[in-house]
């Protein structure tokens, strides 16, 4: 049996992968939902994300700390989401064969991120810069101060998503494009500014979350590849119906892979993950949380 | 001389390889209506996808309040071609400049955005420019049913109340010309009567309509001119004064041996 202790350990650290997962997965359904392709460059999106924050914030870069960093590389991320939907996807948006033209180009955009990440930062592993030291007690557990502003900062912004995609034009307008493209078009919505957007948003996303796992574990050019494909299987795992089913996902996928490091080994959770995906798939393939596929 | 509302000259399209209509002139000049009538599947509705920009037209021009809102030719920015867009994409017509020029497009059989609310899809309707502007408070009037609504997911209405909310957005884009494409196809008679009102009322606020109906006597109350639609062609053209009943209507259509 655990002790109180460590079970408590255990949950926050599945708290903490959750909150990532919550993010890449946000991100990673904006995308789909609202363009319906899938982003492979979604997890090269987080190790850049990583490293522009490492380079704005750590010593031996720039040296103004990691809250310059993290919104610099949010910022920054923003605008080369915008910039790959313009070079990778936009161009076959009419095509028929889009989703499969998408999978080539995006998967070529990894590539690419991955390589110039390379030759600029070099393929030694780094470290971020942590912003908090020292552990939080709340009576019941002690957590690291880290994990606790993690928490907190990505259930604010996963909050201001929420309020953006309900309350604002732009975001209304995002959701309806992902619902009808041809009813968005023909009400006079900028549907090609809209799907930048969605793009901007989700590399945006990709960007924090980069900054969250740069902080957890060392970082190298290929660091996105195992959050992406832990996203991919909390988006299956929760469907997309809305924008917060991935997210309760993302907690479920967070504390099963922390119990089952703990009890089964690191070395197969990742079956563990996988198992539970497919009985998923089996029993409510549409996903955990929803009745209907890609809408926002 | 005042420019035409809307002209198309010469104008064919369909859907590749198909072609579905041709050399379809029309002029609308300002404050006029008309109306379209004729079989099922012979390119009525893939006309107003064409006028509205969501097909390409095959050749001819739109010309809407005397801009034309075709481009040219792909071919003719060959020298960009790599860099263009547009070229690459054989784009022609953008479907958010004919809106926002003021040129609404109610499609037919509308479904909308079915996990939006009503109250949510009315806000967003962005302005076209130089149309009637209604304001939310003019549409709720139009439509009292929609008001009760408001908070309930467009997949839950009916299919007449989802037709009320595309018209409503579409008046709150302020529309120069409204295209109303086969507005009540398969309502119960009483949403239909109800819907009929609704028109009849933003035909009297002044909005110009393009109407595509069944029901001539419903046409005939909105509309200045009918064109008869036949093989992808407009086959006759009738001032209001000469609109026969529905009978006459198809025998002029079909000639004496369907009759």
């Amino acid at each position: 049996m655990m002790s109180m202790d460590t079970f408590m350990a255990v949950a926050t650290g599945g708290l903490v992968l959750g909150a990532i997962y919550a993010l890449m997965a946000a991100g990673l359904a904006a995308v789909w939902t609202t363009l319906g392709i899938f982003n492979f460059a979604h997890g090269a999106f987080i190790a850049l994300g990583a490293y522009l924050g490492w380079q704005i914030a750590a010593t031996q870069g720039a040296g103004l700390g990691l809250v310059a960093g993290t919104l610099g590389a949010v910022l920054v991320m923003f605008a080369f989401g915008i910039l790959v939907h313009m070079a990778l996807v936009r161009p076959f948006e009419r095509r028929a064969d889009i989703v499969t033209a998408s999978v080539i180009t995006t998967l070529a955009g990894a590539a690419i991120i991955e390589s110039a990440i390379n030759l600029i930062w070099g393929p030694r592993s780094r470290q971020m810069p942590q912003l908090v030291r020292g552990e939080v007690d709340l009576g019941l557990l002690r957590i690291p101060q880290s994990d606790l502003v993690l928490i907190v900062v990505v259930a604010c912004v996963l909050a201001a998503l929420g309020w953006f995609l309900g309350r604002t034009r732009a975001g209304r307008a995002m959701r309806a494009v992902s619902q009808n493209r041809q009813a968005a078009e023909l009400m006079g919505l900028d549907v090609p500014k809209l799907y930048a957007l969605a793009f901007g948003i989700s590399a945006a996303l990709a960007g924090l979350a980069g900054i969250f796992v740069g902080g957890l574990r060392f970082m190298t050019p290929t660091m996105g590849t195992d959050p992406l494909m832990k996203a991919l299987i909390v988006v299956i795992l929760g469907g997309i119906a809305r924008f917060t089913s991935p997210i309760y996902a993302a907690f479920l996928v967070g504390m099963v892979e922390s119990f089952s490091n703990y009890h089964v080994g690191l070395y197969w959770t990742p079956a563990v993950l996988f198992a539970l995906m497919i009985v998923v798939l089996f029993l409510k393939p549409s996903g955990l949380f929803s009745h209907h596929q890609r809408t926002l | 001389m005042t420019v035409p509302l809307l002209e198309l000259r010469d104008l064919s399209g369909g859907y590749d390889p198909i072609k579905i209509f041709e050399g379809v002139d029309l002029v609308i000049e300002a404050g006029e209506s008309i109306g379209i009538f004729g079989p099922n599947g012979h390119g009525k509705t893939t006309l107003m996808k064409t006028i509205s920009g969501v097909l390409e037209p095959w050749s001819g021009d739109v010309i809407f309040a005397g801009e034309r809102m075709n481009r040219a030719s792909a071919r003719g920015s060959r020298r960009f071609r790599n860099f263009n867009y547009d070229a690459v994409t054989r784009r022609r017509m953008d479907p958010k400049r004919v809106a926002r020029a003021g040129l609404i497009h109610v499609a037919q059989g509308n479904l909308l955005f079915p996990e939006m609310t009503v109250a949510e899809v009315l806000s967003i309707a962005p302005l076209a420019s130089g149309g009637r502007n209604l304001q939310g408070a003019d549409v709720h009037a139009l439509f009292p049913r929609l008001t009760e609504r408001r908070g309930h997911k467009i997949r839950y209405l009916s299919g007449g109340e989802r037709q009320m909310v595309s018209i409503a957005v579409g008046l709150l884009a302020a529309p120069r010309l409204l295209i109303l494409d086969e507005p009540t196809l398969g309502l119960s008679p009483k949403l239909r009567a109800e819907l009929c009102a609704s028109i009849g009322a933003i035909r009297g606020l002044g909005v110009p309509m393009i109407v595509i109906d069944q029901d001539v006597g419903f046409l005939t109350a909105l509309i200045d001119r009918l064109y008869l639609f036949d093989h992808g062609r407009i086959a006759r053209v009738l001032p209001k004064a000469d609109i026969p009943d529905h009978d006459t209507l198809m025998t002029m259509l079909f000639g004496e041996a369907l009759t």
